[in-house]
């Protein structure tokens, strides 16, 4: 995911005397974003490959290459802890966010009337565009000791003592990233179920489906490039998120972009850190794209 | 029936934690916990007295506004190439560009520190956020100013040059106003999510802090939780008027150029 | 009248695709002049390169005597009318008409002087505060007219301007796109797909197939002499008949099957013709249905009822003809007293060698 996809080959540049001046313009305005994404993405993200191949010494880098950041992450228990809990968090965090998000994507597609559409998209937007810090701190408000949750319960006389499982553990975190990923969800499922053909069914249905067979024989499989898109979309960004397990996960639930931030703002040791980020990524990657594999496989194999 | 009942439940849990802000910012106590205690504006008098905060917020609208302003132009560059013919590699370009939509801002903030301070051995300043903070909302910029470049007939720049207009002044008598509605969109949009960034600004920042890096420091301190309240109500107010902005600004430029709107930012 | 525009050996590539091959073509000031094809043919390419808006991988695009090999559009004495019109919507009706005026070194009173009166000659007399994007698809095309003629070029190119109006509205606006041609005295290109359209408005047609011109001719020898089946085919109907040619000299001598031997005048076969195997091609309305006491004024022969196409003011029949090996469709007018045969009767048919094409 990390590099770029497709450059131009030798033998594209072969044909480049062949382009029309229409070609020639959209190459030289690509250009300039081109050259951005290069130079503070492409750049940057060779620069932290190599830096892991360094070590700290002290206050300078030791430019030796060496896997010795490698080996402390595979030899101290700590990092493979980290990682294996925040995959888990994304892991469920993903499932969970797509679950619930795949009925109001259904909804919003089928049974809201095409003027309203824009409306309650756009409701489901807007508070993932409000103050991502104090939305995450709202949480801790509501699920807190003192929280909404148990002075709810409390004065309910449902509970005798506030719940304490709610706040500073894993459950925190997974419910705060659910809640913060959630419109990330809903559009690429949306997107995709805008574009089925409705009469495919009422063919579904002419051809003696009921409506829930139908669903699970032509809409579901039909939707499932937008359920990967989702899963990809909240999988992928929830690994890099160390504000949620700091202010909700207490001391268990912290995750590996606590130790990245870590390594880097406090123990200033980015060589160890540029590893522990090309570890995390790379393990988002190759599940994302075990994920994407096994999808194609399910689809081709009901083709 | 059932159906919408659960997306009503759902919009309320999406709603949930920003109703209770205005609820604490007006809450006459220093604990935010239930019950409520009594009215008091005190909290927002409170802010208009804090100077820290006040150069944060000058600090992070300069940022917002620069973060606009360049990631529009490189959003209207990639949509206009977008909108013209393909070459070899285009669409893999694009996709590289677009890049940052998926990755996670750690991944983005930490390269970027290393190269920045330890290769380059830059300080760290407003400008080093404004640099990721392009990166991150050029890709929103492209996809709103793709559906307005998308919706555009490639036809209208071709009579303004067969009326005599040279390519540069096509472009501005006829395609810059039927896209203007979206590139306002753009900029209000990338303006937002800079405002609110707080992964990659907090390895970024230098000895002045933004706004949400300045709120991270706050959340440590119990006594300083209203004032946040306070300042969350009116950030989230702001946002809420400049994405509504946004949206009417994107219809309206999907409807000039005779597309139809097919809903969304994204 | 004066040659206006030259194409010579004019080729176009896109990669590997060969867009337009050795095109070569004259077209004479004040004619109206239509480039008909299929789509896919080259014939809006061919008029993008007019225009400029596609350069050309070989060959000269010479206008009025001038290489426009280095002049971009917006300098060439062309202005052109979209299929889409491509009206400005952000811009009223009569900022639309003065778009391209910009420029020009008339004064503002004149400039409106000369929005009304386009507007005037296209029939939109007090529209110009009108804003674009209400208008319906004829007014729409009426503004792009009137955009692009205001400029008072030397040619006017339209690309399919009536594809997007209904069937009444195209047909009306076909005349006054005639009327308002000679009208203004410009020379018009029309790029279609529509044989009828072109054969309707034209004084002179390029029939494009696959990037050439198959036939260049005016609307009446490109039906009644095409060059080719090809272009046969696409204009019009035509029935096919295997034939032998038996002599060549001051006419032709034909053996046809079916229809047995006849000669045809020289002009009415391709340039050289030798004796052997050929073909030849018999419009629909030019074969008749012999009715009950009927004589044939040139050649007849006995035919059967195949299937009947009513068309309310004419009837088609397929009839087949012995030796023939494809059913002969014929065109009948439907007039007072003739009766609507139906299939499986027995009839004659009258045939006229006046009409055969050799190919």
């Amino acid at each position: 995911m990390i590099f770029v996809r497709k450059s131009l080959s030798i033998a594209d540049m072969g044909k480049l005397s062949n382009l029309t001046g229409d070609q020639i313009r959209g190459i030289k305005l690509l250009g300039l974003p081109f050259t951005y994404a290069l130079l503070l993405l492409a750049l940057p993200l060779g620069a932290i490959v190599l830096f892991s191949f360094w070590t700290q010494d002290f206050m300078t880098v030791d430019t030796t290459f060496t896997t010795r950041n490698y080996q402390e992450i595979w030899n101290s228990p700590i990092y493979g802890l980290l990682l294996r809990r925040s995959l888990m968090v994304s892991g469920i965090v993903t499932l969970v966010t797509v679950l619930l998000a795949y009925p109001v994507a259904y909804f919003i597609s089928f049974h809201v009337k095409p003027s309203k559409k824009s409306l309650w998209l756009f409701l489901i937007t807007i508070p993932f565009w409000t103050s991502y810090l104090i939305r995450v701190f709202l949480w801790k408000v509501i699920l807190g000791y003192n929280g909404v949750i148990n002075s709810g319960l409390l004065e309910l006389g449902v509970i005798t003592e506030p719940l304490t499982f709610i706040l500073y553990n894993v459950n925190a975190v997974i419910i705060t990233l659910a809640h913060a990923f959630a419109p990330f969800a809903i559009l690429p499922i949306f997107v995709v179920l805008e574009k089925i053909d409705r009469s495919l069914l009422e063919a579904s249905q002419d051809l003696g489906e009921s409506k829930f067979s139908t669903f699970l024989r032509v809409t579901l499989p039909l939707s499932m490039p937008g359920v990967v898109g989702a899963v990809l979309i909240v999988f992928i960004p929830t690994i890099g998120d160390y504000v949620t397990p700091e202010l909700m996960g207490g001391a268990g639930g912290k995750l590996i972009a606590n130790m990245i931030q870590t390594q880097f703002l406090q123990l200033n040791n980015a060589p160890l850190g540029a590893a522990l980020a090309i570890v995390a990524m790379v393990c988002v990657t190759a599940i994302s794209l075990f994920f994407v594999f096994l999808n194609r496989k399910y689809l081709a194999s009901r083709s | 029936m059932k159906l919408r009942i659960y997306a009503i439940a759902y919009l309320i849990f999406l709603y949930a934690p920003i109703v209770l802000l205005p609820l604490f910012a007006f809450n006459d106590a220093t604990i935010i916990a239930f019950p409520l205690t009594g009215f008091t504006t005190h909290w927002f008098t409170e802010l208009t007295q804090n100077a820290a905060l006040h150069a944060a917020v000058k600090n992070s609208l300069i940022i917002a506004l620069c973060t606009a302003i360049f990631a529009t132009i490189l959003g209207l560059c990639a949509a206009r190439a977008g909108a013209m013919s393909a070459f070899p590699g285009k669409k893999g370009i694009v996709g590289f560009v677009m890049l940052p939509l998926v990755l996670p801002e750690i991944i983005i903030a930490v390269s970027l520190l290393v190269i920045l301070r330890q290769v380059l051995g830059l300080s760290l300043g407003n400008w080093t956020i404004i640099l990721a903070h392009v990166l991150i909302c050029t890709p929103f910029s492209i996809a709103i100013l793709n559906g307005a470049f998308g919706a555009l007939d490639p036809a209208m720049e071709e009579a303004a040059l067969d009326l005599g207009e040279t390519r540069w002044s096509a472009f501005r008598l006829v395609t810059l106003p039927l896209v203007m509605p979206g590139i306002i969109s753009s900029m209000l949009i990338a303006f937002t999510i800079s405002l609110d960034e707080f992964i990659i600004a907090f390895f970024l920042t230098g000895s002045n802090p933004t706004m949400p890096v300045y709120i991270w420091g706050l959340l440590r301190f119990p006594s300083s939780l209203p004032v946040i309240m306070a300042l969350g109500t009116i950030l989230v107010a702001l946002s809420i008027v400049l994405l509504t902005i946004a949206e009417i600004f994107r219809r309206r430029g999907v409807r000039r150029s005779g597309g139809t709107d097919t809903g969304g930012f994204l | 009248m004066t040659d206006l525009i030259k194409l010579r050996g004019v080729q176009k590539y896109y990669g590997d695709y060969h867009a337009l091959r050795d095109i070569n073509l004259t077209i004479r000031a004040g004619e109206f002049f239509s480039l008909l094809g299929p789509s896919g043919c080259g014939k809006t390419t061919l008029l993008r390169v007019i225009a400029g808006f596609e350069g050309v991988s070989n060959g000269s695009v010479m206008i009025s005597d001038k290489d426009m090999k280095d002049v971009p559009p917006n300098q060439r004495p062309t202005n052109m009318v979209f299929q889409s019109y491509a009206i400005f919507p952000h811009l009223t009706v009569a900022e639309n008409v003065a778009f391209g005026l910009r420029k020009s070194k008339m004064s503002k009173a004149e400039k409106a002087d000369a929005v009304a009166e386009a507007l005037k000659m296209v029939g939109l007399d007090g529209y110009g505060k009108r804003a674009a994007h209400a208008l319906s698809g004829g007014q729409r095309q009426r503004v792009a007219l009137a955009r692009a003629l205001i400029l008072k070029p030397k040619v006017l190119l339209l690309d399919e301007p009536l594809s997007a109006l209904d069937k009444k509205m195209r047909e009306h606006m076909q005349v006054e796109l005639i009327r308002l041609q000679r009208a203004v005295g410009i020379t018009f290109i029309l790029v279609t797909h529509d044989q009828e359209e072109a054969l309707v408005m034209s004084d002179r047609i390029a029939v494009m197939f696959a990037g050439e011109i198959g036939q260049m001719d005016d609307p009446e020898t490109l039906y009644r002499r095409p060059k080719s089946r090809r272009v046969a085919e696409f204009i019009g109907k035509m029935n096919f008949l295997p034939a032998t040619v038996t002599s060549v000299g001051e006419s032709i001598g034909l053996d046809i099957a079916g229809f047995g031997q006849t000669d045809v005048p020289q002009d009415q076969a391709p340039e050289g013709a030798k004796p052997g195997e050929a073909a030849i091609g018999i419009r629909p309305e030019t074969l008749a249905i012999l009715f009950e006491g009927e004589t044939a004024s040139r050649h007849e022969a006995p035919a059967t009822v195949d299937e009947v196409v009513y068309y309310g003011d004419m009837t088609y029949y397929d009839v087949r003809v012995k030796d023939v090996p494809e059913p002969l469709t014929i065109a009948m007018k439907n007039l007072i007293g003739r009766p609507v045969l139906e299939v499986g009767a027995q009839t004659r048919i009258a045939w006229d060698e006046r009409a055969i094409v050799v190919f």
